[in-house]
């Protein structure tokens, strides 16, 4: 009869779970996070000898301590969820550290099998494995070499999943083959008894698992209610500790982990052989150029250079595609169909259109930028570059109180907040992610850029590129000074976190890992933020729409609509950053869609109409066709010429070069007219107070989009306290500005 | 604890490229301390400084036959014998 198992695979990071993971479970896996964690849980399922198994990837770690939320994940799912078998995958090149977490595994009596993966490159590097010796030592657990990679060993590691799976009911006893020396095997004896006459502890946890997690002085174990309420147990616990330390000399916790690791090397020796001269590696020659002391800051800045032009320009034309797509053939159809049913020119088309159409396609245009990006942090985290990047950047990165692998999320926030959000999942610990995302949101993304444009061209001319310039330091400063804050307040009970990092080997990436990569996160943006964005520009369309004035339904001009109304009631906050006209403030609430949208609005009520206009004829079905093929294949092109033009772009930073950019579809020749804007920006601000508002676009909460994402990685609190943060520091910055800026006779 | 005997104690950032050393005991407290256990830095193992980064702060060691770097000030908690 065929059954149901649950199995969960764990183990190190870089020891190739992943790849046994969706070897296992082909596409059939679902990404999320674990409840209430900012840590990725994986699910898939697999079929195996006719049964349904689930697997779960537990998160990479080290230990099964509970100090941080990967290994208490991992801890709290062998423990407590009591899965038919865990898979304890083991890099067979690196065997010693990796044995460490499997022992622990094994303590917990979980029924384990092991997988020796990369057992090919070991055996290339002359390592030898004794695997009968090697289960023997380990309690008789099934040991199975795999090459997860090239799929060797992937039937046997199946078989032996479902032969530990079927026969090993609820077996729970903990192991007692690591003897940790007289003082501590007393100690447990002595925890052990008491554990067995508590029926509520010897239910739930092995006790002689338990014993030890008590003389650890494990957080967790030590916080469960049947513990703390127990004072015959921890003052038997406190009297233990007391006896191991004056007669070892040591406290408990290091007597605990030096006899397992010497367990271990011992192990390791009797198992394991290893060419008596080893022979500098690949990967040890790679790094003495990657890392190296004069190279390796400028091969770490051309990396990151390459990454931010990738996910800025390169996505560019397949972005310009899905929009053309979006508000040209898609919308045509909508409308078509629409007037089918008798609805074309009412309000419904108008919303269809203008809401929840360009709703979609804001979130859309997303997508080209995301894949693009998660190409780049797959290559660089799955070759091992990204463990240097951090290596090579910490010195600096930690002036400002973050982690050496936090400049990558802060660099791509440039090109667009969103990604950088989701970057910071590269970091080790949740609140270096939580700090990097928040101060990522202050980084000039692109789409603030067409503001400080049409500003700098309408006040200062040919000076314009020194507002832009100026905005993306004031940008940088906020983030600088709200790290120290943050690190002095909310972060103030937790110290930076230690940088301490394993440099994995470097290896090549899979095909395979970098698609399931890129596929599963875009996903599962998709996923997360549709409902957000799309609620948003409904609202914003809502408002607009509204009459409050004279005029009617979505016919009315946006300074007579409710939209205009609620801008001029909220307008007044602004008049002491000098921009207190309910034009600006409009523009203000609808760029929180997403940035861009500022001029779009300003656009509309200082020169044009509300809604944008819905085409009364409308093209054939076959041109519509052609037209997304062609411009598929041009944006196709121009993507090529993006990546080519990496080349001079980098070369052209170096002073007094002037390499010439490719251009594969001839000069374009992009000048939309904004003249009509800027005398009505002219009219309606100083230059003063231009600087002011620019500088109030730049910090005040970013676009919906990036709260969208904000939210699924960290939840509402975190977000909604961003957010408020950054209108309240928007709102300082410009105020100064503005006065500061009068009193200086600027006005 | 004088400050005569805290001199003579010699700690893993005192290390040179190439140089190997014993851990004699690993100090830190809570957390922290237990990582460095965890990741194999207990006492009784050999552990050789590869190289620092290019800025001088982290260091590279090779322990229990892989790569794993710490900051400076990580590293000075590590008494050593070499």
């Amino acid at each position: 009869m065929a059954k149901h198992y649950t199995i969960a695979l764990a183990g190190n990071p870089n020891a190739g779970k992943s790849t046994i993971f969706n070897a296992l479970t082909g596409a059939h896996q679902h990404v999320g996070n674990w409840p209430g964690k900012t840590v990725e849980k994986k699910e898939g399922t697999a079929h195996i000898g006719g049964h349904d198994v689930v697997v779960v990837d537990l998160p990479g770690a080290y230990s099964l301590t509970a100090y941080s939320a990967e290994e208490a994940i991992s801890r709290d799912f062998i423990v407590h969820q009591h899965p038919d078998a865990v898979v304890a995958v083991v890099d067979a090149t690196n065997l010693e550290r990796n044995l460490y977490m499997v022992v622990q595994m094994i303590e917990t009596g979980a029924p384990v099998v092991l997988a020796l993966n990369m057992i090919d490159l070991a055996e290339a590097q002359g390592i030898r494995i004794d695997r009968k010796a090697l289960s023997t030592g380990l309690g008789g657990i099934p040991v199975v070499p795999t090459a997860a990679r090239q799929g060797t060993g992937m039937d046997a590691l199946r078989r032996a999943i479902l032969q530990v799976s079927s026969t090993a009911p609820n077996h729970r006893g903990s192991p007692a083959w690591i003897d940790y020396g007289p003082e501590v095997e007393a100690a447990i004896k002595t925890l052990e008894t008491l554990i067995r006459q508590r029926p509520a502890l010897r239910e739930a946890y092995p006790p002689r698992w338990l014993a030890i997690k008590l003389l650890e002085g494990d957080a967790d174990i030590l916080a469960l209610p049947d513990v703390v309420q127990d004072q015959a147990l921890l003052e038997a616990l406190d009297e233990a500790a007391g006896r191991i330390k004056a007669a070892a000399g040591e406290d408990p916790e290091t007597l605990i982990v030096d006899r397992r690791y010497a367990f271990i090397s011992d192990l390791v020796r009797r198992t394991v052989s290893r060419p008596s001269v080893e022979a500098i590696t690949l990967s040890e020659r790679i790094d003495s150029v990657l890392t190296n002391r004069w190279l390796g800051v400028p091969i770490f800045l051309l990396m990151m250079w390459t990454v931010f032009q990738m996910v800025a320009n390169v996505s560019a034309p397949l972005l310009d595609w899905v929009d053309g797509v979006i508000s040209g053939p898609i919308t045509h159809w909508v409308v078509a169909l629409l007037r089918l049913v008798g609805l074309g020119g009412t309000w419904v088309e108008s919303l269809m259109v203008n809401g929840i159409i360009s709703g979609v396609g804001s979130m859309l245009v997303f997508i080209p930028v995301l894949v693009i990006l998660f190409l780049a942090i797959a290559l660089l985290e799955d070759t091992g570059y990204m463990a240097r990047a951090a290596f090579v950047m910490d010195r600096f990165m930690h002036l400002v109180g973050l982690h050496g692998k936090s400049f990558l999320p802060l660099l791509v926030g440039f090109g667009c907040n969103v990604p950088a959000i989701y970057a910071t999942r590269t970091l080790e610990s949740e609140a270096d992610r939580r700090l990097t995302a928040f101060l990522s949101t202050f980084m000039s993304c692109g789409a603030r850029l067409p503001v400080y444009v049409i500003f700098g061209s309408a006040f200062f001319g040919a000076a314009a590129g020194n507002l832009v310039f100026a905005m993306y330091m004031v940008g940088i400063g906020v983030a600088i000074l709200t790290g120290f804050l943050l690190r002095r307040t909310v972060f103030r009970n937790k110290p930076t976190p230690p940088f301490m990092m394993e440099l994995p080997p470097y290896r090549l990436p899979t095909l395979k890992g970098i698609w399931l990569h890129i596929w599963e996160r875009t996903a599962k943006f998709v996923e997360g933020v549709t409902t957000t964005i799309l609620l948003m520009s409904v609202i914003i369309w809502v408002l607009l729409a509204i009459p409050v004035r004279g005029g009617t339904f979505d016919t009315v001009p946006p300074g007579d609509s409710l939209f205009g109304e609620l801008s001029r009631v909220l307008s007044p906050i602004f008049a002491p950053a000098g921009f207190g006209q309910w034009q600006a403030t409009g523009a203000l609430v609808s760029g929180v869609v997403a940035k861009e949208v500022v001029v779009t609005t300003l656009s509309q009520v200082y020169v044009g109409t509300a809604h944008a206009p819905i085409p009364e004829a409308l093209p054939p079905l076959r041109e519509d066709l052609a037209d997304i093929v062609r411009s598929a294949g041009e944006a196709l092109i121009l993507t090529g010429q993006e990546i080519v033009n990496i080349v001079p772009r980098t070369v052209n930073i170096l002073p007094g070069v002037q390499m010439p950019e490719a251009h594969f579809l001839g000069e374009e020749g992009e000048s939309e007219d904004s003249t009509a804007l800027e005398s009505a920006l002219r009219r309606s601000f100083t230059p003063l107070s231009a600087v002011a508002f620019n500088v109030f676009v730049l910090l005040y909460i970013p676009c919906v989009s990036t709260v969208a994402a904000m939210r699924q990685e960290f939840g509402p609190r975190w977000t909604f306290f961003q957010a408020g943060y950054s209108l309240l520091v928007a709102w300082i910055v410009a105020v100064t500005i503005y006065q500061g800026g009068l009193l200086l006779g600027l006005g | 604890m004088t400050t005569a005997t805290l001199t003579a104690f010699r700690t893993l950032d005192q290390l040179l490229p190439g140089q190997r050393a014993i851990i004699q005991k690993v100090g830190g407290r809570g957390a922290f301390r237990r990582r460095m256990m965890d990741m194999g830095l207990v006492t009784g193992a050999e552990i050789e400084m590869v190289k620092a980064a290019p800025l001088g702060d982290p260091i590279e060691y090779k322990i229990k036959g892989y790569h794993l770097s710490l900051r400076r000030a990580e590293a000075r908690v590590i008494v050593v014998d070499f």
